[in-house]
C-alpha cells in the first residue's frame, strides 16, 4: 500500500505558478486518506478564484496516479482566503479578510464599472465579496448594479444590500439624487469610519472599495484606518490618464499600500461592421505604466457597447451575458487580483506586522 | 523618482526604552532609542509645523520637562499615533520619518 509520505513526495513536484512555491509546502494538502489503492485529500487553494484551479486538480490527480498502488484518486478543491491582520493575528475590521482600494488619478476612466464588475466576477467564483462605495461626489454603484432597494438597520449597524452575491454600500443610499455632497474633510472620513466599522458586513473573503478620482480626504482617511491589502489603480491607456494615475499610485506608496495591478480600461474598440481593431486612447500606455510602477497589468478591457448597456442597464455583464468576451475580461481581471492578493500575503507573512508596545 | 518602492527599513518592534522613551528596532538590525521629549518638540502635525512654511510653531518651553507618550498606536501601514501625557495627540510620525530621526537623535 501506498504511505502518505509517498503521495506527499509525489505533490511536491507540483508548483503553485503564482506564488513559485511547492503545493505541499504551501500547505494546500489537507485531510489526506489512504485506504487500499484509493487516495482521496483536500487541495485548499488560498482563495476560490484561483486562475489555475483545473489545471492543478488535474495535475494533482495524476501525479498521485502514477504511484504504484494507487488505482483512484479523489482531490477535493477548497479554498481559503488569508486575511490581513495586526500583530496580534486580530482582523481589522471583524469578519473582513481583505480590503481593496480601486483608485484612478483622474476621474472618468471607469473605476465604479471596474470595481462593481470585479466584485461581481469575485463573487462569481464562490468568494465572499463586499463593495463599498466610497465615491461619496458621484455614488454610481447603485445604478451600475441596479440597485433600488435601501439597506436596512441591522441589531449592530446597517445592513449592507445584497445585489449579484455581493453585499453593498454606497454613498448613493444615502442622498437624495437631486442632493449634491458638498461636504469638508472631517466629514468625508466620518462617513468611511462608517463604512467600515458601522456596517454589518460579516464574513467577506474580499471587501472591494470604489474611490473617488484623485487623492484626498477619503483615500488618507482609508489608509490611516486599516493596513489595506493593497490597491488597484484604473487608467485609460493615453499618457494624460496615466500621468494624474501616477499620482495616486505616489500616495499609495506614501502611505506604505502596496499596488496590486493595473486595469487598463477603454483600452481598444472593435468594430462591430469590420471587426477592426482601433486603439482610440493609444495603446501600450498600461504596459508603461506597470513597468515603470512595477506592478502587474491585471487586464484590458475594450470599450465595448456591451459594457456600456449593461452599466447603464443595471445588469452586469458578467451576470447577464457570461459567454461574452466582456464577461471573460472581467473574470480574468478578478482572477488575476485574487491571484496577487495571495502573492501578498505570501509576502507579508515573511515580513511581519510591527509590534507596538507602549 | 519616487514611483519605486523605497528601500528604507522597516519596523519590526516599538517599545520601552526606559520609563519614559520610546525605543524602534528596525529590519536593517538598528535600534534606535527616541528621547521622550525630544520626540515630543518634532511633532510633525499642523499645530506645531506650519503647513505651508514648514516652520516650528510649536514653542519649546511650553512642554512639560517629564513630557511622555501614554500610548502609541499604529496608522495604517505607514506610521504611528502618539498620545502624550500633555494631552497632544494628533501628530502622526510616518515610520519614514522616524527612521531619519533616529539618526538624528541617536
Amino acid at each position: 500500500m501506498v504511505t502518505e509520505q509517498q503521495v506527499l513526495d509525489a505533490l511536491r513536484a507540483i508548483q503553485d505558478p503564482d506564488l513559485h512555491r511547492d503545493i505541499v509546502s504551501l500547505g494546500f494538502v489537507k485531510d489526506l486518506h489512504i485506504e487500499r489503492d484509493a487516495v482521496a485529500f483536500a487541495l485548499v487553494l488560498t482563495t476560490p478564484a484561483c486562475p489555475v484551479k483545473d489545471e492543478m486538480k488535474k495535475q494533482a490527480e495524476e501525479a498521485v496516479l502514477r504511484l504504484t498502488g494507487v488505482k483512484e484518486v479523489r482531490v477535493e478543491m477548497k479554498s481559503e482566503v488569508r486575511a490581513m491582520a495586526d500583530a496580534g493575528g486580530q482582523l481589522l475590521i471583524p469578519g473582513v479578510r481583505n480590503v481593496v482600494p480601486v483608485g484612478s488619478g483622474k476621474g472618468g476612466v471607469g473605476k465604479s464599472t471596474v470595481s462593481a464588475n470585479l466584485a461581481v466576477a469575485l463573487a462569481q467564483t464562490g468568494a465572499r465579496v463586499g463593495l463599498m462605495d466610497a465615491d461619496i461626489y458621484g455614488p454610481s454603484i447603485p445604478t451600475i448594479l441596479g440597485i433600488t432597494d435601501r439597506p436596512l438597520p441591522g441589531k449592530k449597524g446597517i445592513q449592507p444590500v445584497d445585489a449579484y452575491g455581493v453585499k453593498v454600500i454606497s454613498a448613493g443610499f444615502f442622498i437624495r439624487p437631486d442632493q449634491a455632497v458638498v461636504w469638508r474633510g472631517p466629514m468625508l472620513s466620518k462617513l468611511v469610519d462608517q463604512f467600515l466599522h458601522e456596517v454589518e458586513w460579516g464574513e467577506l473573503d474580499y471587501l472591494i472599495v470604489d474611490l473617488p478620482p484623485g487623492t484626498g480626504d477619503v483615500q488618507l482617511t482609508l489608509c490611516q484606518r486599516i493596513p489595506l491589502t493593497g490597491a488597484v489603480i484604473v487608467s485609460t491607456p493615453q499618457d494624460v490618464a496615466l500621468q494624474v494615475a501616477e499620482k495616486a499610485v505616489i500616495m499609495f506608496q506614501q502611505l506604505k499600500c502596496p499596488i496590486l495591478g493595473i486595469v487598463e480600461n477603454m483600452s481598444y474598440y472593435i468594430c462591430s461592421h469590420c471587426g477592426e481593431r482601433e486603439n482610440i486612447f493609444d495603446t501600450g500606455g498600461a504596459e508603461r505604466a506597470a513597468e515603470r510602477w512595477q506592478a502587474p497589468l491585471l487586464g484590458k478591457i475594450p470599450l465595448a457597447t456591451r459594457i456600456r448597456e449593461a452599466s447603464d442597464g443595471g445588469r452586469p455583464v458578467g451576470w447577464d451575458d457570461p459567454g461574452s468576451a466582456a464577461a471573460a475580461v472581467f473574470s480574468e481581471i478578478a482572477k488575476n487580483l485574487a491571484a496577487q492578493i495571495s502573492i501578498r500575503h505570501l509576502k507579508e507573512e515573511a515580513e511581519p506586522a510591527v509590534k507596538i508596545s507602549f | 523618482m519616487a514611483v519605486n518602492a523605497s528601500s528604507q527599513p522597516s519596523p519590526l518592534e516599538v517599545g520601552r526604552a526606559n520609563q519614559h522613551d520610546v525605543r524602534i528596532r528596525w529590519s536593517d538590525g538598528s535600534e534606535k532609542i527616541y528621547p521622550a521629549r525630544s520626540l515630543r518638540l518634532k511633532c510633525p502635525c499642523a499645530m506645531c509645523v506650519d503647513e505651508n512654511t514648514g516652520l516650528r510653531i510649536l514653542k519649546e518651553p511650553g512642554i512639560p520637562l517629564d513630557v511622555h507618550p501614554v500610548k502609541i498606536e499604529p496608522v495604517g501601514r505607514y506610521a504611528i499615533v502618539i498620545h502624550w501625557s500633555d494631552g497632544h495627540n494628533t501628530g502622526i510620525y510616518t515610520w519614514e520619518n522616524l527612521y531619519e530621526l533616529g539618526q538624528k537623535l541617536a
